[in-house]
């Protein structure tokens, strides 16, 4: 009875497929009133259970139980005991801070835990998009030099307004914009030129889970900064250095960004 | 403490009583603190809620070796009659409450292995690799053990909505 695409269609709602396949899979459902069903159901359980469900935080007892007893743990000398230990490269600076009392791992957790995921599917659905984009004709939807094109072409075609400046005179060429899905959401993208190479900058909403701020994917440099609510990534092939002065320059051009 | 809030939400699912889940999570934090070695890159909280859910293990483990007297049912009736009664409204607090329970109570119904899965995916937001490095199968078994437990939720509040009026959206 079920659509045989059922569980890759669930694996997109989940934000758990490429950016190809999400495609494929959003073809699929225009012609598939069974997963378009699917989609609603999947999106109504999600908010039923995230807006009716409690939340519960660990009651503060529990806390400063938690927080005592690993003071004690640590007072009492208890270090992490694991296997002989050989050390093939400096220690992480994380385990120094297993030395301080129980607010250090929480320190040490939470540093670990901002520092750049090395597994973050979001990434390589950034690649993903970037490549994509190198395609014969797909790398732009609208194709104009203006910022006053592509700016008022997101409104109908994303779900956000991205920055969109022509830095024509410091080397990054606008070509155009695009719109782009991933993480749930129609995502812009705006395409720049920078000698021979090609930097798409993804603007959407950002997520709960965190982006590092350099990362490198198969040989592709993405950068990441968000501003309020908003996450940018510029992704593209060429050098770190080169990378970084579009995103400086994006960046100035946020802040003065004003609708005009 | 980092996905302490996290680590007591999943622990007082998998124990269905706020006094056992202090305990998991103390045990849980202090395993955690002792291993701190064994974590390898990935994701902290994925880490953190496998070792709830081994302490969970542990325990139940424990507990069906001694014989055990189950928690009397007002236990929880009470705590949502002070809920009720803390409420400058208690007439909404009540209704709201009742909608909670319900959601809450048809995903408790749910088999063990589905409602983890559930769980992690739908209020931790875990990936699926994270959720099968915690429930320890593969990400396949994740894949169609999250499709059943959403579709029997779903067949659940649909029942009980045919049967509620109230519980309707």
């Amino acid at each position: 009875m079920q659509c045989a695409e059922a569980l890759r269609v669930q694996a997109y709602f989940d934000g758990e497929v490429d950016a190809v396949t999400a495609l494929e899979v959003e073809r699929h459902a225009e012609h598939c009133p069974e997963c378009r069903a699917q989609l609603e159901h999947l999106a109504t359980t999600r908010a039923r259970m995230r807006g009716e469900l409690e939340f519960a935080a660990a009651p503060p007892e529990l806390r400063a139980r938690i927080a005592r007893l690993l003071d004690d743990e640590e007072a009492r000398g208890a270090k992490p005991q694991r296997a002989p230990r050989v050390p093939l490269r400096p220690r992480p600076f994380w385990l120094g801070a297993l030395g301080g009392v129980g607010a250090a791992l929480a320190a040490a957790l939470a540093l670990f835990f901002l520092s750049p995921t090395l597994t973050n599917p979001l990434l390589d659905d950034l690649v993903t998009a970037h490549v994509r984009s190198l395609m014969p004709e797909h790398l732009t939807d609208v194709v104009s030099t203006d910022r006053h094109t592509v700016k008022p072409w997101f409104a109908g075609h994303a779900d956000v307004s991205p920055v969109v400046v022509d830095f024509a005179d410091r080397g990054y060429r606008l070509v155009g914009g695009r719109a782009d899905y991933f993480d749930q959401q129609r995502v812009a993208a705006v395409v720049y030129q920078h000698g021979a190479h090609v930097i798409n900058v993804f603007t959407w909403v950002a997520g709960r889970r965190a982006l590092p701020e350099f990362s490198t994917r198969s040989g592709y440099h993405i950068a990441c900064w968000k501003v309020g609510n908003l996450q940018h990534c510029a992704v593209s092939d060429t050098g770190w250095d080169e990378l970084q002065g579009l995103v400086a320059l994006l960046r100035a051009a946020g802040e003065t960004d004003t609708p005009h | 403490m980092p996905h302490l809030d996290a680590a007591y939400r999943f622990a007082r699912w998998l124990c269905r009583s706020s006094g056992d889940a202090d305990d998991i999570v103390q045990e849980a934090f202090l395993r955690a603190f002792r291993g701190f070695e064994g974590l390898r890159g990935g994701d902290v909280k994925a880490w953190l809620l496998t070792i709830v859910r081994n302490c969970h293990a542990t325990a139940m483990q424990q507990q069906q070796r001694r014989a055990t007297v189950p928690l009397p049912d007002d236990h929880e009736q009470a705590l949502q009659s002070a809920d009720v009664a803390a409420s400058p409204d208690p007439e909404s607090a009540s209704a709201a409450a009742d909608e909670r329970r319900t959601l809450d109570q048809l995903i408790a119904t749910l088999p063990e292995e589905h409602r983890q899965v559930l769980l992690l995916r739908e209020l931790e937001d875990l990936s699926y690799r994270e959720i099968a490095a915690v429930t320890q199968v593969p990400i396949g078994t994740v894949m169609s053990r999250l499709a059943r437990a959403r579709a029997a939720l779903r067949g659940k509040w649909l029942e009980a909505a045919a049967g509620e009026p109230r519980a309707v959206r």
